[in-house]
């Protein structure tokens, strides 16, 4: 039947698998494409909190949040608790790093390593940094520490186990090539293991400071009395609705600065740069 | 003999093997109680804790608890899930819809979870409602991304397949878009699964009166470490019991019986 046979011909020479599907990322979400669904959504904010005639201690419109926006610049709060949220995130960070890599390098090394302690880890995840916030509200009180606690507790899981599966995902055969060569066991872990499992750190190190960003807000929220999780949920006392919001709006919009932005550079720099992503 | 892990040959004594750290942590628990003599805020003993947990468990308030935490989580996930893929569906079939959707997704998913809570209590009040808020808001945006991600991977001539063999665009969604999202959507529901008991935990400290976040806060007023670390065994034991039981055998019906994944990545 000529329909079989054309379909046979096609198979033939059959096309090779399609590198982007036709349903593929349209132009309007280039660099400034977020432009118009911002727009709409502005409207459409402001529609609702007008037709609706909402209360403004249930809603605030976009004029309201940007007027408390600029009040808590001009008052010098905004930038305070800015940099006292991103201090306290960047050492959390720094922290769960220097504890997350070396323990995720040294499970993702041994046979049994991850073995081991996939299910720990799981658990311990399960737990979640801000279910320890009442136990460690007792031993610091309410201070930075307690929050710092929690942030290092939340990030460090993601980076132990993104930097142990990298680590296992490195083909032995490089690590036996190097041995060949002469290599001991540091030139191994620095020059195989170490680049192999980039992917994997970055992308633990990405998960940690998305997990311990929240843990931060939530901490803030509970036990601080700084910072931009303290700032909306101090808010909330007063109904101030559009402070709360103005600083939801600036919570997202430095974690989206920080992830895309600086983790987005790191992994074009690191990981694409040199390969190492298949 | 080093035996492949999981297998049916494998010796037990490797499948025992995650118990180790577990047992560790329980002995080095028990000897610092011992050992350093902490006061029983800092540090309860091990079976301080042990009796602690009988006393829940027998008097039915750990079981209230348990149970308020789980209805409101199961709740939120199903709805969550829900509007996730539906409106997932949506916005990756339409490419007008996708790109004005995405960039908002993005942002809301960038605040998705607590940062809703003030708000959440405003509006809801204390309680169940902004609960469970927080908990479909942590779900719905990585459902969402996952699904428009997954819908995005399927190859269009397998729709072109469907429709020259007479179907409509009902049977392109059911019978080829969604199973071929479905590694994706199953993905996103792990980590999803995940993210909500997480999120349910952190909504309940700070906006709940009843269930395991509320109890253990309320413990820390009365400086009760020793429920506390009860509650947090009972919330991790849960956790874990939600990925392993729930997500890996959801796993193994459906993306790799449909063989969808090849064996041997992890997800």
């Amino acid at each position: 039947m000529p329909a079989a046979r054309k379909l046979e011909g096609r198979r033939a020479e059959s096309p090779p698998r399609p590198a982007v599907p036709r349903r593929r990322r349209p132009s309007l979400s280039g660099p400034y494409g977020f432009l118009v669904p911002l727009f709409l959504l502005l409207i459409g904010w402001a529609a609702v909190k007008g037709g609706f005639g909402l209360a403004d201690d249930v809603v605030a419109s976009p004029g309201q949040v940007a007027g408390a926006l600029w009040a808590l610049v001009e008052t010098g709060v905004l930038p305070a608790f800015v940099s006292v949220s991103m201090g306290r995130l960047v050492l959390g960070a720094l922290l769960a790093a220097a504890v997350g890599l070396p323990v995720g390098l040294l499970l993702g090394l041994t046979r049994y390593g991850a073995l081991m302690f996939e299910p720990f880890l799981r658990f311990l995840q399960a737990v979640s940094g801000i279910a320890w916030l009442p136990l460690a509200i007792i031993w610091f009180g309410f201070t930075d520490r307690t929050i710092l606690v929690v942030i290092v507790y939340t990030a460090a899981i993601p980076v132990i186990f993104n930097t142990m599966t990298g680590v296992r995902t490195v083909p032995p055969v490089y690590a036996q090539a190097v041995s060949t060569l002469g290599g001991g066991r540091l030139r191994t872990l620095w020059n195989v293991y170490l680049p192999g499992a980039l992917p994997g750190i970055v992308v633990g190190l990405r998960l940690g400071i998305g997990y311990g960003w929240r843990a931060l807000i939530a901490g803030e929220m509970l036990a601080g009395k700084s910072g931009l999780g303290f700032l909306i949920f101090d808010a909330r006392r007063f109904h101030v609705i559009d402070t709360i919001m103005a600083g939801m709006v600036v919570i997202g919009l430095l974690y989206l600065v920080v992830d895309r932005m600086i983790f987005g550079a790191l992994e074009r720099l690191t990981v694409r740069r040199w390969g190492v992503l298949r | 003999m080093t035996a492949t892990p999981g297998t049916s040959r494998t010796p037990l004594r490797i499948r025992l093997l995650p118990l180790v750290p577990f047992a560790g942590l329980l002995l080095a628990w028990a000897l610092a109680g011992w050992l350093l003599r902490p006061s029983p805020a800092t540090l309860p003993q091990v079976s301080a804790v042990a009796e602690t947990l009988a006393e829940l468990a027998a008097s039915g308030e750990l079981w209230e608890h348990v149970a308020a935490s789980m209805g409101r989580w199961s709740l939120a996930i199903v709805a969550g899930v829900l509007t996730g893929v539906g409106l997932g569906l949506a916005a990756g079939l339409n490419r007008t819809v996708g790109a004005m959707v995405e960039p908002l997704a993005t942002f809301f998913t960038a605040i998705s979870g607590i940062v809703w809570l003030p708000l959440a209590i405003v509006w809801f009040g204390i309680g169940t409602e902004t609960v469970v808020f927080i908990i479909w808001n942590s779900v719905f945006f990585l459902v969402f991304a996952n699904t428009v991600l997954g819908v995005r991977s399927v190859p269009p001539v397998y729709d072109d397949a469907v429709r020259t063999l007479g179907g409509t665009q009902r049977h392109v969604v059911i019978q080829v878009v969604l199973p071929g999202a479905l590694p994706y959507i199953v993905s996103g529901l792990r980590s999803g699964f995940g993210f909500a008991w997480r999120a349910l935990i952190a909504a309940e400290i700070i906006g709940a009166t009843a269930g395991l976040g509320a109890m253990i806060y309320r413990a820390a007023e009365f400086l009760r470490s020793d429920v506390i670390v009860a509650g947090n065994i009972v919330i991790g034991l849960l956790g874990l019991a939600i990925d392993l039981l729930v997500l890996v055998p959801l796993e193994r019906r459906t993306v790799r019986r449909w063989g969808l994944v090849t064996e041997g990545g992890r997800a």
